[in-house]
């Protein structure tokens, strides 16, 4: 009877040690559960790495510029003060109504060292990735583009759409240019990039196309120019014409026109005005679809010469005379006019390309596309090769519409 | 829905293959370097060379329904030698494994978070893998329709916003490659994203016996290709002569994604993606791995890793206590770990062995081994070869 009693207590007392373990690994199962997820939340803040908006400073533009001591240059920040920028000039906010951004520079051997220098002197890192505009000084560019470009391509933080830039003069000057719309300079040039398609007298061109026609090798890569203009003793930046480079330096530069048949060439532009005299005065047209078609083509005699189509589609704009422009002679005539206008720009382009012997069009690309065999023999000396190269030129021009008049507003043209 | 689980349909194991393809496709800057505007014919002369290699695997999977490369290691060569030839393909997924969790950790760590150390970012993929690994391989499967639909998904939303910034001319003049060239071009692709199709190997088994395994591969093969074809071609179209020098350049032609100033830093997308699909391919390099380490291990030839579809369900299997994934995943899964650590000092020691050895050490496993194996198979075991394909 105690035997069995003992027995009995014995099975009880083990099965309770059973399940008193059971329940013990449930509950340290549980309680390993319940850290991992406290474990889990304190990732969830992401304090590693972690970079707050108030201890980053946001750069919107850089500029590089030749520095003073040989082989050295200056990257001049501009950086957005955030607190100026959320009131508007003329309400009274928490801002004391200064510049909503601080340019800052310094000069070493090379990018990346200056930009690890100015944290000795600012409180908050340079944060690049939201850079729109990069200007390289017109001086630094004639010794070595290089360096500039092969930083702000590899670097990760960077990106491969920012505008890309020349100074005439020096770069950071721009960064300080009075702005009167806008509230930073920066933004205000790469605006005004984003604009350039109604005029089609600039070329856009951002890192990765620069870098696109770098790599070419035949190809020259081009740059738009900005320079600064005073005006009631302020300044103010405008842009100006394009900046030709070959092997990495800047060779030479195109006017305005002779852009303008850069863009009409490599299928750029896209809307623009042309003013053309008349007899009776001038009349103005302007441009609404343009596109153009260049082609090699191998000769019978072996050379190869481009072939060019332009098509062009204008509206009459502005009526100076008191001459009807819309009778079918005059719009013939008008026509005759927008085509001589284009192709003197294609000439201009082509005559100082020449002079400089460097392929901004992309003739060279576009003879090893369509000719692989050929450019192996000319690309050796394509420098010279290149001047000889002729181009024929064919414009389809044609005037679509004469906006909301008829006739021009003359006086007495009711009688 | 009667869907046994613990088993996989043809359809997942073909989406499984592109998931498994398509991390690989995505960081294709390793051959666009060497064939520049003609890699994405690559993608296709690649493709045809891996069919050769796709037709041993199914020999020997057809003539051994049911069983995996391991298994059939030691049917063929007995249980010593074919024990030895089973380590070697061990080696070889744990390798890639660890090659692979190392290339993540590099994109992590060196474009989205440049502070963090690499180790930190594999260990916490990694932990994900083995959390994947017990909750049984063939779930993650069963979600590889969906990781597909996402991967293309992106894929297509990316293109599309790069529409403008395109010039359909970087493309031209078209084969302009020297022999060496294409050559090169054509084994890297076949050995490095092609090839590794062998770890599915080892999965097949899990489709059950009377189905056939060949069709699944080559159409996931294929999609696969022709995704790699049509993504090489965004990229050079994007990037032009750029493509051949950036290190990563699906990342960029994302990067360059801008429109209207306000879509822009797609490459977030791009990043997600590639890390869901990394993990796909990494667990079942890992699943491969734990599976063959346990079957030479055990000695046993069928360690009811994947219940049998004809058997007890799966839910009994799990009464009885026996879990679906393999012992050993949190041993291998460290093993993987440490590995990936030190497998490459740099980004640059990495780039070069994928660009010079990669195809060659890869290819020893992918082809070599398994035709010695079919061979062998044909010359000893004639009869029973006729008997099945009869």
């Amino acid at each position: 009877m105690k035997k069995q009693a003992v027995k009995t207590g014995g099975r009880v007392l083990r099965a309770l040690s059973v399940s008193f373990s059971q329940k013990c690994r449930k509950g340290a199962r549980r309680a390993g559960v319940f850290l991992l997820c406290i474990l889990l939340i304190l990732c969830l803040c992401s304090c590693w790495s972690q970079r707050e908006l108030n201890t980053l400073a946001i750069v919107l533009g850089t500029t590089l510029d030749v520095g003073d001591q040989p082989d050295t240059l200056t990257l001049t920040a501009q950086v957005v003060k955030a607190s100026e920028l959320g009131s508007g000039t003329t309400t009274k906010g928490n801002s004391s109504g200064g510049k909503a951004y601080v340019n800052v520079s310094y000069t070493d051997n090379s990018v990346l060292a200056a930009v690890r220098e100015l944290t000795r002197m600012q409180n908050r890192r340079l944060y690049f990735a939201h850079n729109e505009v990069l200007i390289f000084s017109g001086e630094l560019a004639k010794k070595d583009i290089a360096e500039g470009l092969d930083v702000f391509m590899r670097d990760y933080e960077t990106r491969m759409n920012v505008n890309l830039l020349i100074s005439k003069g020096k770069a950071s000057e721009i960064l300080d240019e009075n702005v009167e719309l806008e509230k930073i300079p920066a933004i205000h040039i790469s605006r005004l990039m984003g604009n350039q398609k109604s005029n089609s007298e600039t070329v856009v061109v951002t890192l990765r196309d620069f870098a696109i026609a770098t790599l070419s090798g035949s190809s020259a890569p081009v740059a738009p120019m900005v320079e600064l203009y005073e005006s009631d003793g302020k300044k103010y930046a405008k842009l100006e014409g394009t900046a030709v480079f070959k092997k990495g330096k800047m060779i030479g530069e195109l006017n305005k026109e002779q852009t303008r048949g850069i863009l009409w060439v490599t299928n750029k532009a896209q809307s623009g005005e042309k003013t053309v005299d008349t007899p009776w005065g001038q009349v103005t047209l302007e441009v609404l679809h343009s596109s153009s078609d260049l082609k090699p083509v191998k000769g019978e005699d072996g050379t190869i010469r481009m072939k060019l189509t332009i098509d062009v589609e204008g509206a009459i704009q502005g009526n100076e005379t008191t001459e009807n422009m819309s009778i079918p002679e005059n719009v013939a005539m008008l026509k005759g006019k927008m085509k001589n206008d284009v192709r003197s720009d294609v000439e201009g382009a082509l005559v100082q390309a020449r002079t400089l012997s460097a392929d901004v069009f992309g003739f060279g690309e576009a003879i090893h596309r369509e000719y692989p065999e050929e450019w192996e023999k000319m690309k050796g000396n394509w420098d010279q090769e290149f001047p000889k190269i002729g181009m024929d030129v064919q414009i389809n021009a044609e005037l679509s519409s004469e906006g909301g008049l008829v006739k021009p507003v003359t006086p007495g043209g009711a009688q | 829905m009667k869907l046994e689980k613990g088993s996989i349909s043809p359809k997942e194991l073909m989406f499984s293959v592109f998931c498994f393809m398509q991390g690989t496709v995505l960081r294709s800057g390793f051959i666009i370097s060497v064939t520049r505007q003609d890699s994405w014919a690559m993608a296709i002369t690649g493709f045809l060379l891996t069919l050769p290699i796709l037709a041993v695997y199914t020999g020997l999977l057809r003539r051994f329904p049911g069983k995996n490369l391991i298994e059939i290691d030691d049917i063929v060569f007995g249980p010593v030698f074919g024990k030895i030839l089973s380590a070697f393909y061990l080696f070889f997924f744990v390798s890639l494994a660890a090659l692979n969790t190392r290339d993540l950790g590099n994109f992590v760590a060196g474009y989205m978070m440049p502070e963090t150390p690499i180790a930190a970012v594999t260990l916490i993929f990694l932990v994900g893998c083995a959390y994947t690994l017990r909750k049984g391989i063939e779930n993650l499967m069963h979600l590889s329709v969906l990781f597909s639909i996402i991967a293309m998904g992106a894929l297509a939303v990316n293109s599309i916003l790069l529409l403008k910034d395109v010039q359909p001319e970087f493309l031209r003049p078209f084969f302009q490659l020297k022999f060496s060239e294409f050559v090169q071009g054509t084994v890297s692709v076949a050995a490095v994203p092609m090839g590794e199709i062998l770890a599915f190997t080892m999965i097949t088994p899990m489709l059950g016996k009377d189905k056939k395994v060949g069709k699944p591969l080559l159409l996931g093969l294929a999609l696969s290709a022709t995704s790699m074809a049509l993504v090489i071609i965004r990229d050079i179209i994007t990037l032009g002569p750029l493509v051949a020098i950036v290190s990563l350049p699906s990342f960029e032609s994302m990067r360059y994604v801008s429109l209207a100033g306000i879509l822009t830093r797609m490459e977030s997308i791009y990043a997600v993606v590639l890390v869901i699909l990394f993990l796909f391919k990494v667990s079942i390099l890992l699943y491969a791995f734990v599976l063959g380490l346990t079957q030479m291990l055990s000695g046993k030839s069928s360690p009811r890793i994947n219940p049998d579809p004809a058997g007890q369900s799966y839910e009994a299997e799990q009464r009885r206590g026996r879990r679906s994934a393999p012992p050993l995943v949190l041993i291998s899964v460290a093993f993987v770990f440490f590995y990936s650590l030190f497998v490459f000092e740099s980004v640059m020691e990495n780039m070069n062995w994928g660009a010079t050895t990669a195809p060659f050490f890869s290819l020893t496993f992918e082809f070599l081994l398994p035709a010695v194996s079919l061979l062998v198979v044909c010359l000893r075991k004639i009869d029973k070869a006729q008997e099945v394909r009869a």
